[in-house]
């Protein structure tokens, strides 16, 4: 099945092929300097998400979608922000919408758990087209905190638009 | 890429700020258990509320939907807690233009209650009726159509 592109390798010489493979690993590793990067910009562990599946965010984000996520280290997230968290325990993230805040503004022990200080926030969030809040996806916990979110969803792709934008982009390069 | 961007950008080309009307009935708190920990009490509040909007003008060619929600906001001071907090108690989706002329008089979809089990320290609460516009392509952006003039007090009701 391979015998012809086998014979076309011959003919270029080995040293052609090495070029390939070469190019092939710098496009490889430049990607991966590029999603570093953003990572570090965004102060996110994964700065593009793909949504996995519909039930995730609930407000008509379908498979495919692309999020792209920022978390500010010092910004207090606000009520109505789409966030993507990660329990500790589930291997999965959500992106829900946040439905409630409570922001700390002294040190004070809130019934039920440790301290919190000045610029904790605790956090509540529910899916769209869900009923209820999220407590249930939360093991236990009673309330979200920053360290559970992984990001803000500020900019989401609709894949479709995507695609046809960068068909659009394609078709236009090749003219 | 840079067309992705342009569309994106263009979206800051909007500038819609439509406005709206917002009056909250003072707020009835009655004593209840919480769902997940039955013995403990947590008074839980009642919000009744009429909104007229006209969100209209946020519905162009990006836009997909517009994500609705009322919020409330109070502070704890008093006591030992000092938290800010801010409570979504009603929200709506519109998908279409003509469905963006808002004119609902309802009560609250969600709980609204406090973490510290009670609004007894809380003196009175503030509520903002706020829009997230939600785009095809391009960044999100947020609004707010109207906000309450004056606090709203709370109200202890003896039985349900």
């Amino acid at each position: 099945m391979f015998t012809e592109e086998l014979k076309a390798f011959r003919r270029l010489g080995f040293r052609h092929v090495l070029l390939q493979v070469l190019n092939f690993a710098s496009v490889i590793a430049s990607g991966l300097m590029i999603w570093k990067g953003l990572g570090l910009l965004t102060n996110t562990e994964s700065p593009i998400v793909v949504v996995l599946s519909y039930w995730f965010h609930g407000t008509r984000f379908y498979r495919g979608d692309l999020l792209f996520l920022t978390n500010p280290a010092s910004e207090r997230y606000h009520t109505g922000d789409i966030t993507v968290y990660k329990i500790p325990g589930a291997d999965i993230p959500i992106v829900h919408r946040v439905l409630e805040t409570h922001d700390v503004s002294e040190k004070v022990k809130i019934p039920g758990l440790v301290t919190k200080y000045p610029g904790d926030q605790l956090l509540l969030t529910k899916g769209d087209n869900n009923y209820v809040d999220d407590i249930e996806l939360y093991q236990g916990l009673d309330w979200l905190e920053r360290k559970h979110i992984v990001g803000k969803n500020d900019f989401p792709q609709l894949k479709y638009a995507l695609l046809g934008i960068l068909g659009l982009l394609a078709l236009i390069q090749r003219e | 890429m840079a067309l992705l961007a342009c569309i994106a950008l263009s979206s800051f080309l909007f500038t819609a700020d439509p406005k709206g009307n917002l009056s909250i009935s003072p707020v009835r708190v009655f004593p209840s258990k919480t769902n997940r920990y039955p013995r403990r009490k947590q008074e839980m509040g009642f919000v009744n509320f009429n909104i007229s909007a006209d969100l209209t003008s946020l519905f162009h060619w990006k836009t997909k939907q517009l994500f609705l929600y009322l919020e409330a906001e109070y502070q704890n001071t008093q006591g030992i807690l000092c938290v800010n907090n801010t409570v979504v108690v009603w929200d709506r989706i519109v998908r279409r233009k003509e469905d963006a002329v808002i004119n609902f008089a309802g009560k609250n979809k969600y709980a609204f209650r406090e973490i510290s089990s009670s609004f007894k320290k809380v003196p009175s609460s503030h509520y903002s009726l706020k829009y997230n516009v939600m785009p095809y392509v391009g960044v999100l952006t947020y609004g707010e159509a109207a906000r309450t003039a004056e606090a709203v007090d709370f109200v202890w009701e003896e039985h349900v």
